[in-house]
């Protein structure tokens, strides 16, 4: 036996909790404490192997290192098929890694050591439901599973196919959860815990098969972990740290009858970490003695708390050898090569060794066929032997159909896997194909004139940054973002884009710029504090110390070194948003000084400054804010501004096109760079209203006019929204597929004393214009019409082309929203009434809604509105409900509640499909906002019973579609059933998948009383089950029903 | 853990002289689709003494933010003569480039700026006010100083942040893990004699 220490395999003197040599033997992996993270880094085989190759620089030792775990690395294991890594840490997560081709070798930017990244691994997908450190994490045979355990006393198993699925959540352990072994052939794994008991858990239905204590009893939980071993004959579990006659044994498990007759003693404290060789061994045949036929004998590695290592033979009474004081600490984790003759481990004084066996120590190894044939007599055909084979493998498939449908699902995986595994080499090439031909290089030299560059509604910059490579991120994380090559033009790529924004345009985001008021313009970019520079200082004394000569000669000062480190007082967010928002929110100005201090106060986490300096940076924030004050804000313009402008400035942000459009608004430039609003007094809009109505009504204007001019504002009592102010001129883009572009130009000629607005729309380069005898406040429009509302309350509708559809509609009172979707127009006004037309059939469909039951509350008003392709009306209010007007109940229904406990507490996640793309951009989606913050909170709820998070995720799920069926959103229905019938699968109710899968199929037989539709937003009821049943068959227990519905839906289509 | 990493900086156009402006080519990697932008920006320390003197020379909006890897040149334009004190318009001094999510910066990289005279007359008798347009702008791009701080990607209040911080709370079936810092070893006083001699 050899013994080697690689000095330089370390974490900085941090301590090691676990190593792993991967399957192909050229790596591993080691997991632990970094910095101030968590730290995983992949090492180099070959210098531990051979001499030469650690003297050799041009050999790296250190391949690559992954900072991204938040906390200690308690666990890292390979794949048994070499492709992922999965590491489990302190900060509850268990992250997989995939090797990335495509990217070269990369150094962390700015990292001390200069230490280059030779193989790049990146997290292709993190797996949440832990709600306590993870302790070990285990694949099972052909990777099939992974499984993890927690401080949280459970044991998740996750569908390694298809992450982040969870297959199930092992509940019965009632300590911590220490270890996890995978019984070789598939049909266990085991657990061990600090509640002084090791668990065996079946695979079928992952319903506990034994529960070992006696050996346990005496224990306490001192061990930082309990990592347990299979042998690789499936016939022993030896545990880690048991007790026998109050000493410190490793208990052996016999998995006859769970009989737990023998131990290994010896070690003189609790034994932390079992491994058993992967090889099955066979004695040496030595020559001259004779070939007398022996038993096969498994071998195993015990390492202690006591800092010693012990291998044993399970042919030998004593163990093959005894390693003392190879560590300063516990050991930590043990890992053998595949080969069996290697073995790797470390300690938590940060160090680890390697130990290497000869045959003539171990014996012969068995070749794989043998192993398999010593399997195959023992326990028939297992996993472990037929690689294609169902996992279940004890469960009696009843069914061809079930049959057919389980082994397409694990050839697809199949075929999944090895496209992945080819995934390597053919990967480099795409680098090349993302870049068009273009090199890097040349992409780089004119990056600043290709990239594009826009200008957001407050006046600032906003780069679109180029996609230079997408992420190697395998086959299961959700790639939403599929290819985007670099076009020649910038335009055109901003167009490309775009459409795939969809889960962009969150409610803080201008949506519709062509609203905005203009006097953003005024703040453009002024630095935060650059009005706010003090008088010069006389300081003198470092200037002569840094009259340098060249900048190699710069030297580190302490000065700016704090710089580096503190996040500085200018950046964190609220000063930046103080600077963009000083004019727009007139409102709160006041006591923003003082708020904006105490948050940049919490905010501070580095910081260490004194008191006088935060001082200063007040005087500097609040005079900062004073002077745009001072030049926006006459008198009365506050005023008015106060009563309107904030809300409206929410409402532009959040409102306006229909959902489809939300994200070509965002890309309207803003024309206008003269408009009323914040600079001139109201007297001046009030005149432009006088002469627009004098416009339509002649004479005699002395009588008419001033009543018109009293009639236009309501009472303000009845004026419950906010309304939007006149521009002179104004533009959005429509829609992007044809790009329709709007553009209004008001009081742009006159006419006879009177003036005419302009309203202007190109259609994919086409133009037409028409003219208006008002001034324009709104305009709205779809790929089929266009539809404004003039200061007169006039609404007029055109087509697509410039063809006045509907003679001009009055409006009861002043316009608040108006939207365009598909053929439908819906207006909202001011007296919180809101209106529906379809065009096409030139007909209402809701008529003068009252939003008063709505707006209950003293000071709710509506915070987002919206129409949907199918004409359904949509308003969020500002207390984070929405609702909607259903159609044929004729009565407003609750669509999504921001507040909703369900909302929070219910988890779903794991049943959250792969491919989640559809979803995400629906109405629905758009109501609710994006961080449907699913089970966000159901880890704070982790005390609540487990029953209970059920029940709720159900009523959630069960409200979604609902919700969708009422906004009449197919896809988000068809998302959300799926990912409820997961649900209803995962938690095994059958009695409600039941009634699911009836409601879908309907009656078999025709008959007239039948009031069932065969349709459900036009969805095919009976193609959603079809949809629907493969989910049910992944859950063998449900196989009746799978087979009951797969008939009868045969039956069906046969007819 | 950070879904933006920041793979490079480039410095071009340096050294130059003062009255360029700044560009700096920026290359990141997200992991995911980031539903918001990126704001970045690149802040002139005006002075070492005092963040009074810090200038935000400017600040962009970086999105859409697909999950890969990306490039984009930050330019900004020279910092604000008249905003330096006079002393330390020559010689050392630093620029940031900082990106904040949601309000949260998670990412400073700082850089020394070495201000200087190209003329050797003028480098020996600096002239009381500062000449800038005979100035010339040195950064020392092969030193970033790179500080990264953790935040919540997630974009939820604060307080939820916090929470998830926290550890789970002691009532959960009574069972918490050691405490463990660093190195995780119990506290001596902790461990039960249960180490024996093997006969």
């Amino acid at each position: 036996m050899k013994l080697l220490k690689p000095s330089w395999v370390s974490h900085n003197g941090k301590p090691i909790f676990s190593v792993d040599i991967h399957p192909d033997g050229t790596k591993f992996a080691t997991g632990g404490q970094g910095e101030d993270s968590g730290k995983v880094m992949i090492w180099n085989m070959a210098p531990v192997l051979r001499e030469e190759d650690e003297k050799n620089e041009n050999i790296p030792k250190m391949l690559c290192q992954m900072d991204n775990h938040l906390a200690c690395v308690n666990c890292v294991r390979w794949s048994n098929n070499g492709l992922y890594l999965a590491s489990g840490g302190d900060d509850k997560l268990v992250m997989v890694w995939k090797r990335a081709a495509l990217i070269g070798p990369s150094t962390v930017f700015g990292s001390s050591s200069k230490l280059a990244n030779v193989e790049q691994w990146r997290c292709v997908t993190i797996l949440r439901n832990h709600t306590g450190d993870v302790m070990d994490v285990a694949w099972s045979p052909h990777d099939v599973w992974l499984a993890s355990c927690s401080v949280d006393n459970t044991i998740v198993i996750w569908n390694a196919r298809k992450f982040p699925e969870m297959v199930t959540c092992l509940r019965g352990h009632t300590g911590l959860v220490k270890g996890l072994t995978w019984d070789p052939v598939g049909k266990y794994i085991a657990s061990q815990a600090d509640d002084h008991s090791l668990k065996v858990w079946r695979t079928v239905d992952w319903q506990m098969d034994a529960n070992i204590t006696k050996p346990f009893s005496e224990c306490g939980g001192t061990t930082h972990v309990l990592r347990l071993s299979w042998s690789p004959d499936g016939q022993y579990l030896v545990s880690a740290h048991a007790m026998n006659n109050s000493g410190p044994t490793a208990q052996i498990v016999e998995r006859d009858g769970w009989k737990t007759n023998m131990d290994f003693v010896g070690h003189r404290k609790a034994v932390t970490v079992v491994k058993f060789n992967p090889k099955i061994f066979k004695k040496k045949q030595k020559n001259g003695s004779s070939p007398k036929p022996s038993c096969p004998y498994c071998c195993c590695a015990v390492g202690s708390k006591d800092r010693s290592l012990s291998v044993w033979l399970t042919s030998l009474k004593r163990p093959l050898v005894v390693i003392h004081d190879l560590f300063d600490k516990s050991i930590m984790d043990i890992s053998w090569t595949l080969t069996g003759l290697g073995m790797l481990v470390c300690s938590m004084d940060g160090t680890v060794a390697y130990l290497d066996f000869s045959l003539d120590e171990l014996g012969d190894p068995l070749s794989e066929e043998e192993k398999n044939t010593i399997h195959q007599n023992i326990y028939g055909k297992s996993l472990a032997i037929t690689n294609t084979e169902v996992q279940l493998s004890t469960t009696i498939i009843e069914n061809p159909e079930m049959l057919k449908y389980q082994q397409e699902r694990q050839n697809s995986a199949q075929t999944n896997v090895g496209a992945a595994a080819a995934g390597p080499e053919s990967a480099a090439p795409k680098v090349n194909s993302v870049m068009n031909g273009e090199s890097l290089e040349d992409i780089r030299k004119n990056l600043l004139k290709k990239q594009v560059e826009t200008r957001t509604a407050d006046g600032r910059r906003r780069i679109t940054p180029l996609c230079i490579a997408q992420l190697d991120t395998g086959d299961f994380s959700p790639a939403l973002f599929n290819s985007a090559p670099i076009l020649p033009s910038g335009s055109s790529l901003s167009n490309q884009l775009a459409p795939q924004l969809n889960s962009d345009s969150s409610p803080g985001q201008p949506a519709s710029l062509g609203l905005r008021p203009s006097q953003d313009g005024v703040l453009t970019s002024p630095p935060a504090n650059s009005g706010a520079k003090g008088p010069e200082d006389d300081r003198d004394g470092l200037k002569s110390s840094l009259l340098l000569t060249s900048a190699s000669k710069i030297e580190p000062m302490k000065a700016l070194d704090s710089r580096f480190t503190e996040r500085s007082k200018a950046t964190p967010g609220v000063p930046s948003a103080i600077s963009s928002t000083a004019g727009l929110t007139p409102l709160e100005r006041p006591k923003d000084g003082v708020s904006a201090l105490k948050e940049v106060k919490t905010k501070e986490e580095t910081s260490s400054d004194s008191e006088d300096k935060m001082a200063a940076i007040n005087k500097n924030l609040s005079f900062a804010k004073r002077k745009p004050e001072l030049l926006l804000d006459g008198g009365e313009v506050v005023e008015k501004r106060k009563k309107g402008r904030p809300r409206k400035d929410k409402m532009a942000a959040t409102i306006a096109q229909p959902f489809t459009q939300v994200r070509s608004g965002k890309r309207v430039s803003f024309l206008s760079r003269h408009s009323y609003g914040a600079a001139r007094p109201e007297q001046e809009v009030t005149r432009s209203l006088c002469s627009a109505g004098r416009l339509q009504i002649t004479p005699p204007p002395p009588e008419r006019e001033p009543s018109r001019a009293a009639a236009p504002p309501p009472p303000a009592a009845v004026l419950r929204l906010p309304t939007p102010s006149p521009q002179k001129a104004f533009s959005l883009q429509v829609s992007m597929e044809p790009s329709v572009f709007l553009e209004v130009e008001n009081e742009m000629s006159m006419v006879a004393g009177s003036k005419l607005s302009q309203l202007r729309c190109s259609r994919d380069g086409r133009d037409w214009n028409t003219l208006l005898p008002s001034s324009v406040l709104v305009a709205a429009g779809s790929s089929d019409v266009l539809a404004v509302v003039c200061d007169d309350r006039m609404m007029s509708v055109f087509s697509c082309c410039g063809r006045r559809l509907l003679p001009a509609i009055q409006l009861a009172s002043p316009i608040s929203a108006l939207h365009c979707s598909a053929h439908f127009v819906m207006a909202l006004t001011a007296g919180a009434a809101l209106s529906v037309w379809d065009v096409q059939r030139q007909k209402a469909l809701v008529r003068n809604e009252s939003l008063q039951p709505l707006l209950s509350g003293a000071d709710t008003t509506v915070s987002q509105s919206m129409l949907t392709q199918q004409g359904v009306p949509v308003i969020g209010l500002s207390n984070g409900k929405s609702y909607c007007f259903s159609l044929s109940l004729e009565t407003w229904t609750l669509v999504a509640d921001k507040g909703d406990s369900l909302v929070q507490c219910a988890d779903f996640r794991s049943c959250l499909p792969s491919q989640d793309a559809a979803a995400s951009s629906g109405p629905l989606a758009v109501v609710q906002g994006r961080n449907l913050n699913a089970g966000r909170l159901a880890s704070r709820l982790s005390s609540t019973p487990h029953h209970l998070q059920q029940s709720m995720t159900l009523a959630f799920l069960e409200n979604q579609l609902a919700s969708a069926l009422t906004l009449q959103s197919s896809q988000e229905y068809r998302h959300w059933l799926l990912i409820y019938a997961r649900f209803l699968v995962n938690e095994g109710s059958e009695y409600r998948l039941r009634e699911l899968c009836k409601e879908l199929l309907g009656p078999v037989h025709k008959s007239a009383s039948s009031s069932w539709q065969p349709a459900t937003l036009g969805l095919h009821k009976r193609e959603l089950l079809r949809e629907v049943l493969p989910v049910i068959g992944e859950n063998l227990r449900f196989q009746r029903l799978f087979t009951e519905y797969q008939d009868q839906l045969e039956l069906l289509r046969l007819k | 853990m950070a879904k933006v990493q920041v793979l490079n900086v480039a410095v071009l156009d340096n050294p130059s002289p003062f009255g360029n402006p700044f560009q700096f080519e920026i290359t990141f990697e997200c992991m995911e689709d980031l539903p918001e932008d990126l704001e970045w920006k690149i802040i002139y320390v005006g002075s070492a003494e005092s963040e009074e003197y810090d200038q935000v020379l400017d600040s962009v909006l970086v999105g859409p933010v697909p999950a890969g890897r990306h490039m984009f040149v930050f330019q900004a334009d020279a910092p604000n003569t008249g905003l330096i004190p006079e002393t330390d318009a020559v010689g050392v001094t630093v620029v940031l480039i900082t990106c904040t999510y949601r309000g949260q910066e998670f990412i400073r990289i700082g850089y020394y700026v070495n201000n200087e005279y190209t003329d050797p007359e003028l480098r020996e008798n600096p002239p009381l006010k500062p000449d800038y347009s005979q100035l010339q702008r040195n950064i020392l791009a092969s030193n970033p100083r790179v500080t990264r701080f953790h935040i919540n990607w997630e974009g939820l209040a604060d307080k939820m942040e916090d929470s998830e911080n926290v550890d789970p709370s002691p009532n959960i079936s009574g069972m918490l893990p050691p405490p463990c810092i660093p190195g995780k070893m119990p506290a001596l006083g902790q461990m039960p004699d249960n180490s024996m001699d093997c006969l």
